[in-house]
């Protein structure tokens, strides 16, 4: 009898061990150098989702030791809420611990199976404990205690554990947790990498301080990494949601229907889903052939299968979209220059969609020039739900969608039209969803999804034309520059010098100048204001024509709540949301006219290129000549939001709903456009260009 | 005084020139200019009254109205300005120094060297002064000449220095100054029956070794490649003032044809000199295509940049002729170039026991 029950036991903790071996492939812990990355990546997630939980801006460091025969050690410290002693075993030591499968909301935590793999890989590959001290802000000491698996109860097994002050660099620490082990795993460097993920992690999550230092045996830094906070605010609390019918299958709803407390399949409909109205869900049960009293309990299985198959038939209203947390564009230009130095930066978040009754979101960042590399493919940054994806680049759905561009269109080599693009570029690719469909167990590819796919797309060819008209603009500007150069550098010398020479009086250059140039000119510079933490933007206009000109020039700005003008001597007024209206009346030949206005509320480095467009006869080097047509798109995009809200809807309508309701907008800034009858639209408005920014002669 | 007899002031006046047209444009409200011919293949021809080929009608002009131009014309106006300052000073600069010196210009300074080699010759063909008018000397080395003649040189201290080619050097030769124009170097006496000019420094020591320049009476002279203008300028002296026939004897491949040119025709580079530096009659002994067949010579294969040369020969109007179409068809159906050292395939005397006797009775012949 003992050695039957010591064999079962034996048997089971086999079990378990070979469970973990036979799927340490998807477990992340296939290789040894994939071990260590995984171990970083859950200690890290689940630091940044308890910050975040708790609203604290999270501070962490990560030390990895090379001990010698591919051993590593592995130090991950947060200054988070910490673990309440009772937790500690449940956190680290309860394997397969399952969230709860009814709330449905975006968080990192989604893969692996958390930080008690890392217990487990640690106890298995070295037979070492994993230390833990976590310090809860409520108690007056941390708990030090040293954590093991113990295979066959499926639960974590404490040994020295006892309380004490915690102190780090001799500050006490008021919050937070330290895990310490030992594991068998090879620290490399390169694409994927320690190092890499974190960079990336520090990317889509600027708000976090990270640190990363990498010894060898005999204490020598071999690799570090230090990624500053670039903004305080931390991501928005997300709401959960309940699952939408669209998305669900028969297994989850036959478990939701035998968890239900409900008395009638109504009112489970109802209280269980989002997007269900009581009409709705009386139309489901008819289209299903059930009663509506019936008792969700004893919902049979065909019954089910019939229910099933009733969602997709009934309309619905779209899931809630708040259940998103987005990294927003301006914060994913601050993460993408800090942690890659390059010139330009293009950055989307397309609004929240649903497919298959799940929301999601797609965010693109797009970066070019400086220190990128100029051959070869571009880098990829995927996300999905703030979490780095580093394997598998080829397979998944987000790479997809980048490679459907024809990015020669837009600046970059791409030969073929085929694969990634070449150049000095990166771009980031970050899903957000309450539920990411992988390719695999391995969670590092995005499956295939039509709308998915098709909103990658979209935010693609806009980053892209972002990217193409950042392109034609320093092509123009330097141009500008080097004419600019000629006439008040070289040309002067050249007067200077041949005067001397011929010992002679100087000539007058202006009618040499306007010979030269035969242009109107147009310069501007964003500067950031130390003092004022403005940030102002200058516009200088130069006629170097024979005759007098006169422009409307207009300005696209980053309005948005809290950023305002401040400073704007000329006046001028608002042409539409983002975009300000300046006249010019005369101009004469040979005279300069500067715009100058200053923007508040906005950080260094949040805006460095204006947009400048001109209405007017003949061209001006160094600005766009507007896109009538499409201002009046805008206009009307404006006026749409203006009217949302206006009516202040409740949450759960669409915005779909509202157009339907909501009348035709008139917008009075049509009238104005009419009446300002100088500026010759007629030629344009044959030209329609899909882009008002990029709008160009000859542009599709 | 120089080749073409221009005093200080003239130089110095012709200089000003450039000066003058640039502010006579500004004066006018015109953007400023220089005027300059064309200096491509495209835009050379035979003056039959000076023998040699000389640049065509063709102009460009070089005007402020891009960036790129107006530098040219304020380097163009420094460098002049440069001159000026050492004309008075009675000093001379390298090509290189001045490129050096331009460092000083701020944005007057030069890109690279070339740009101010290339600005120096579009000044002497602007002024049609030569650019020992300007106190400029190249950094290219000058040739290397061995042969029983007699050279009058000034030397530092201002002195007459008189050096037999022969008897005077040791095994490396005389080697040609810079500047062999006659305020320099005078023409004494010779006692040979031609001059023989050669590619590579390996077939003239060969020669050297074999006492070709006493068995056959002529006088060695070093090419090193691409000649020097004074290299040239002094192999047209010999030819002119001794009335020497000249013979030229090269590699066997598209590059050497174009040294002949050089010599006998004149640079499309320097085609503005041409009636200093080049010698019509000079005579392209070898190798010639037909040679390689002919002797059996070890041969290479011609590469893509050697048929790229050899087709953009056959446009080039100095071998317009049916003699050197042939010759350059030839070593295209060929496929083939050999270099001047490969007949030693016969041992090292043949080329002075065989090959060249019987090129020069070939020659002689004709």
């Amino acid at each position: 009898m003992v050695d039957a029950e010591k064999i079962a036991s034996k048997q089971k903790q086999i079990s378990i061990s070979e469970f973990f071996e036979k799927n340490k492939h998807f477990l992340g812990f296939d290789t040894l150098q994939r071990a260590v990355i995984t171990a970083v990546k859950e200690s890290v997630d689940n630091s940044l989702d308890a910050c975040e939980e708790t609203r604290i801006l999270p501070e962490i460091k990560v030390e990895i030791n090379r001990l010698g025969n591919d051993r590593l050690e592995l130090i991950c410290q947060d200054n988070g809420p910490g673990i309440p002693r009772d937790s500690v075993e449940n956190v680290f030591g309860k394997f397969l611990l399952g969230s709860r499968f009814h709330a449905i909301r975006q968080t990192r935590g989604q893969q692996g199976i958390g930080i008690t793999g890392v217990v487990m890989y640690s106890q298995l590959t070295t037979g070492s404990k994993t230390s833990v001290v976590s310090k809860v802000a409520s108690d007056s000491s941390a708990v030090y205690v040293d954590l093991g698996l113990d295979t066959r109860k499926n639960r974590a097994t404490k040994s020295n554990e006892r309380r004490d002050v915690w102190f780090e660099n001799g500050q006490e620490v008021r919050h937070g947790l330290k895990i310490r082990t030992v594991m068998r795993a090879k620290y490399q460097r390169g694409r994927q990498s320690v190092h890499q993920y974190l960079r990336m992690t520090s990317i889509v999550n600027p708000h976090a301080s990270i640190k990363l230092i990498v010894k060898d045996k005999e204490g020598e830094i071999i690799d570090q990494g230090h990624w500053v906070r670039t903004t305080d605010r931390l991501p928005r609390v997300v709401e959960e949601i309940k699952p939408h019918p669209h998305g669900i299958q028969l297994g989850q709803l036959q478990r939701m229907l035998k968890e239900a407390d409900e008395r009638k399949l109504t009112s489970f409909l109802r209280h269980n889903f989002s997007g269900v109205s009581v009409r709705a869900a009386k139309e489901i049960l008819q289209a299903a052939g059930l009663e509506e009293g019936r008792t969700p309990v004893r919902v049979k299985a065909d019954e089910a299968q019939a229910m099933v198959e009733a969602f997709q038939g009934v309309k619905l209203l779209a899931p809630p979209t708040d259940c998103l947390s987005p990294i927003e564009e301006m914060l994913i230009k601050k993460g993408l220059s800090k942690a890659i130095d390059s010139r330009f930066a293009s950055t989307v978040t397309r609004k929240p969609t649903v497919s298959l009754g799940n929301p999601f979101q797609i965010e693109v960042g797009l970066v070019f020039g400086g220190d990128l590399q100029a051959d070869g493919p571009i880098e990829v940054l995927r996300f999905a739900n703030r979490v780095p994806l580093m394997y598998q680049q080829g397979g998944c759905l987000l790479t997809k969608g980048l490679e459907s561009v024809d990015w020669k269109r837009y600046g970059l080599d791409h030969p073929g039209g085929r694969g990634l693009p070449k150049g000095p570029a990166a771009v980031l690719i970050h899903l957000a969803s309450t539920n990411v469909q992988f390719t695999s167990e391995a969670k590092e590819a995005v499956a295939d999804n039509e709308e998915v796919f098709e909103e990658i797309r979209k935010a693609m060819l806009e980053v892209g034309r972002g990217l193409r008209n950042h392109l034609k603009k320093s092509s123009q500007r330097k141009k500008a520059q080097e004419k600019f150069d000629l006439i008040n550098i070289i040309l002067p010398e050249i007067s200077k010098k041949t005067s001397e020479l011929l010992e002679r009086e100087e000539p007058d250059l202006a009618p040499v100048i306007t010979k030269i140039m035969n242009a109107v000119f147009l310069e501007d510079e964003i500067i950031w204001d130390k003092e004022t933490k403005n940030t102002i933007c200058s516009i200088t206009i130069y006629n170097y024509t024979a005759r007098a000109r006169a422009y409307t020039i207009l300005a696209k700005w980053p309005e948005a709540d809290g950023v305002c003008i401040v400073e704007n001597p000329r006046g001028g007024r608002k042409e539409t949301t983002g975009l300000w209206n300046w006249r010019l009346d005369t101009l004469d030949p040979g005279q300069s006219a500067e715009i100058r206005f200053a923007v508040s509320g906005l950080s260094k480095g949040d805006w460095n290129e204006s947009d400048v467009f001109f209405r007017g006869n003949g061209e001006i080097i160094g600005a766009t000549r507007i896109d009538e047509k499409l201002l009046d798109e805008m206009r009307k995009m404006d006026a749409l939001a203006a009217a949302e809200a206006e009516h202040a809807v409740p949450k759960t309508e669409s915005i779909e709903h509202l157009v339907e309701r909501t009348p035709y907008p008139v917008n009075e800034g049509n009238d104005e456009i009419l009446i300002d009858g100088k500026d010759p639209v007629g030629g344009d408005s044959e030209t329609a260009s899909i882009d008002l920014w990029a709008y160009e002669e000859g542009d599709e | 005084m120089s080749a073409n007899g221009f005093t200080k002031e003239e130089v110095i006046g012709a200089l000003h020139g450039i000066a003058a047209e640039m502010h006579d444009r500004m004066a006018k409200g015109e953007p400023p200019r220089m005027t300059l011919p064309v200096r491509t293949k495209q835009n050379i021809a035979f003056d039959n009254k000076l023998g040699v080929y000389k640049y065509g009608k063709k102009r460009s002009t070089r005007d402020a109205t891009s960036l790129g131009s107006a530098r040219q014309l304020l380097r163009a106006l420094h460098v002049s300005e440069f001159i000026e300052e050492m004309i008075e000073a009675g000093k001379s600069s390298t090509l290189r120094e001045m490129y050096y010196i331009s460092e000083g210009w701020g944005h007057g300074k030069f890109g690279s060297q070339n740009e101010s080699n290339n600005l120096a010759e579009d000044l002497e063909i602007v002024t049609k002064c030569m650019r020992e008018d300007f106190k400029l000397r190249p950094e290219e080395d000058g040739a290397r000449i061995i042969g029983n003649i007699t050279f009058e040189e000034r030397n530092r201290k201002g002195e007459w220095m008189r050096i037999n080619c022969r008897d005077d050097v040791g095994d490396s030769g005389y080697g040609v100054p810079y500047n062999v124009e006659s305020e320099k170097l005078k023409l004494v006496d010779h006692d040979v029956d031609f001059i023989m000019a050669i590619e590579t420094g390996g077939m003239f020591d060969r020669l050297v070794e074999n006492g070709f320049d006493d068995d056959s009476r002529c006088a060695l002279i070093h090419l090193k490649g691409q000649p020097a203008r004074s290299t040239r300028r002094i192999i047209k002296r010999m030819n002119e003032e001794w009335n020497l026939p000249v013979l030229v004897f090269l590699d066997g491949d598209p590059w050497s044809y174009r040294i002949y040119a050089s010599i006998a025709y004149g640079a499309i580079k320097t085609a503005h000199i041409s009636e200093y530096l080049a010698t019509p009659s000079a005579i392209y002994l070898g190798i010639r295509a037909a040679d390689i067949m002919s002797y059996d010579l070890p041969a290479d294969d011609l590469s893509s940049k050697d048929i790229q040369a050899l087709k953009a020969e056959l446009s080039d109007p100095r071998f317009a002729d049916a003699e050197w179409q042939n010759e350059i068809n030839l070593m295209l159906e060929l496929g083939k170039k050999a270099e001047q050292q490969s007949l030693a395939k016969y041992g090292l005397d043949f080329v002075t026991d065989t090959y060249l006797p019987e090129k020069l009775a070939e020659i002689m012949g004709r």
